[in-house]
């Protein structure tokens, strides 16, 4: 019984993910766990916490439910919901500090875009390890005294997450265009739905890994399906355009939407993209945090010097978590001109590039910005 | 519907915050600002705490009544508002910080005439209002009160039952405008009862809904 509807819930908040859905926040006992137990932090999105809750079955420990707002992980972290204010806010309120002697937590790693670790420290005591990506990996880090190999640094992005990705997008867009077709031309509506399905889909399992001009590929591709279809099927002429125009619409929204939505791929705004990852190396002093935090596996230790290497910038999606968790700030976002963002910027303001929270903060009356 | 747009949502709100409350309460929110600062300052030079200042609307109302004020608000954005509301008027008589609310534990016990919270005990978990209540107590000065203003379930049926009905097309409204929303604190009294505390004003809007309490330590 329970199963089923636990299996229900994953369906529905999959196709609504979306949607925020809070849990209550506070302190989660999972199995027997002592005055020594690993304590481990995440958001309060119900779907997150369940997922997390049965990966950590036949493990000892206590769980924190930061509020989040019922957000995700990744979205509250680069959004501004899950800074490091919530997680202050839960580890002091919760009840953990009565039942366990240290003060060590683990954060997932996508939250680091938000939650500044040496600030909780500062804050109220608490020392925060970012753990792997994903939660299914976590016994995997508890049993391996809490080291991280690159799989579990780096984003994955694979096919059951495109999948998700694409039931997250296809189920409330084909929802909507499916009742506003339904009322308007009955006898269009699944096309359109069929049709909504399929180019999420096709977005959200190809598009990142095509290359130059993939908009009018994707789009010239999608148009001739969309349209042939409609030929076949004997549509005509109205129809034909409505094809071509429904087309035009979900691929405009749906790569707009592709990027920051997920972490593997940064804002696509014209702002965004003039805005590069830059290492000072002479303030580097290899405390190897932003190698820990980069969900891309953008830097490359050197044990000899002590100091990292932006080795694989090209995947940079400007997440800033390498930035806001430097103790040095030796990591910030410079542009052609020579301009910089500070990291202290993006630390209170949360302006990573993911959205448009940068422009916000440029363009801002709070004149914080140091451009120039 | 889409990810982005509901982030965007999201992060303009401080900016809209004001005028999205101002109207979809139709002006109760103002009202209940300035009952909020009436029961908090009772003689100027007041010393008061508030939890939660947002852009400052309540702020003000306690400067202006001669308050010497410490407010703290966990988000940036909304700082930056109430400074800019604020000026460089109150210096000398205004704190304001960046921090949660839970936080108010680290200072010094017994040195505020009133801890305020308008509309921000709402948004905090059950356990961190707890929390948050205990601290308050601590932090008050003998003869001090903690002043709540906030959405509270309604009392009677009646009121229940319209409460409801009005909420939910106007708490998804609100959702869109200002990108928060807020439950309805079930049981204050209650709540202030476990942390010690004893209603002795209370002031309810016509649905009772918002309302506006002063509560004092027991002896
Ligand atoms: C609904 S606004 C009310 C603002 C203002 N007090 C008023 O009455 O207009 C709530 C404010 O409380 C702040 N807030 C909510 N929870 C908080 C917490 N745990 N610690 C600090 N500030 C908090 C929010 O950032 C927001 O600015
Ligand atoms: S850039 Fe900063 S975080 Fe990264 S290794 Fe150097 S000092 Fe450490
Ligand atoms: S290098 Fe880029 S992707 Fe990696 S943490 Fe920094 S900003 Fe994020």
């Amino acid at each position: 019984m329970t199963r089923v509807t636990e299996t229900l819930r994953d369906l529905l908040q999959t196709l609504l993910r979306m949607v925020p859905w809070p849990t209550e926040p506070g302190l989660r006992v999972i199995g027997n766990p002592g005055r020594e137990s690993p304590v481990v932090i995440t958001c309060n999105y119900d779907l997150t916490v369940r997922r997390l809750t049965r990966a950590l079955r036949g493990i000892d420990a206590w769980l924190v439910v930061a509020p989040s707002r019922g957000i995700n992980v990744w979205c509250a972290a680069a959004g501004g919901l899950l800074t490091t204010s919530q997680v202050v806010t839960a580890l002091k309120t919760c009840g953990i500090e009565g039942r366990v002697q240290q003060r060590r937590a683990i954060a997932p790693q996508l939250a680091a875009t938000g939650v500044v670790a040496s600030e909780v420290a500062r804050r109220c005591g608490w020392k925060i390890r970012f753990g792997p990506v994903y939660a299914e990996d976590l016994p995997r880090y508890l049993r391996g005294s809490s080291r991280k190999d690159e799989s579990m640094r780096r984003v994955r992005f694979g096919w059951d997450e495109r999948a998700q990705m694409a039931a997250a997008w296809g189920f409330p867009t084909s929802v909507v265009l499916g009742l506003a077709f339904a009322i308007a031309q009955p006898a269009w509506a699944i096309a359109i739905v069929a049709q909504t399905w399929a180019m999420s889909l096709a977005c959200f399992f190809v598009y990142d890994r095509m290359g130059r001009g993939r908009w009018p590929l994707m789009w010239a591709a999608a148009t001739a399906c969309s349209l042939g279809a409609v030929a076949a099927g004997d549509g005509g002429g109205a129809a034909l355009a409505t094809a071509a125009g429904s087309t035009t619409l979900i691929m405009a929204v749906l790569t707009y939407d592709f990027a920051g939505g997920t972490p593997i791929e940064g804002g696509s705004h014209f702002e965004a993209r003039q805005w590069h990852i830059t290492l000072d190396p002479g303030r580097c002093e290899g405390v190897y945090s932003c190698w820990e935090v980069c969900p891309e596996a953008c830097f490359a230790k050197h044990e000899e010097t002590r100091k990292v290497e932006i080795a694989h910038a090209s995947r940079c999606v400007k997440c800033g978590a390498c930035v806001v968790q430097c103790p040095q700030d030796a990591l910030f976002f410079t542009d052609q001109d020579g301009r910089r963002i500070e990291p202290d910027v993006i630390r209170r303001y949360k302006l990573n590039l993911l959205g448009h929270r940068f422009e916000t903060g440029e363009t801002g009356d709070s004149g914080e910005t140091t451009a120039n | 519907m889409s990810s982005l747009v509901l982030m965007r949502i999201l992060e303009s709100a401080p900016d809209r915050y004001d005028a999205g409350m101002r109207v979809l309460s139709l002006g109760a929110v103002p009202r209940l600002h300035e009952q909020a600062a009436r029961l908090a300052v009772h003689k100027a030079g007041a010393r008061v705490l508030e939890i939660g200042c947002g852009t400052g609307a309540v702020t003000r109302l306690l400067l202006e009544r001669g308050a010497n004020v410490e407010a703290l608000d966990h988000s940036p954005e909304m700082l930056d508002r109430a400074r800019a509301r604020l000026g460089d008027h109150w210096t000398g008589r205004l704190l304001l910080r960046e921090s949660t609310a839970a936080e108010i534990d680290a200072l010094p016990a017994a040195s505020f005439d009133a801890v305020v919270a308008s509309l921000s005990l709402s948004e905090m978990s059950a356990s961190e209002r707890t929390y948050v209540l205990a601290a308050a107590v601590r932090a008050l000065a003998p003869g001090g009160r903690v002043v709540i203003a906030d959405e509270l379930r309604p009392r009677l049926l009646w009121q229940r039952t319209v409460h409801v009905v009005v909420r939910l097309p106007l708490a998804l409204l609100t959702w869109i405008v200002t990108g928060t929303t807020t439950h309805a604190i079930a049981d204050l009294g209650g709540e202030l009862a476990a942390a010690g505390l004893r209603t002795v004003e209370e002031h309810r809007s016509a649905l009772g809904t918002l309302a506006a309490v002063a509560a004092e330590r027991e002896r």
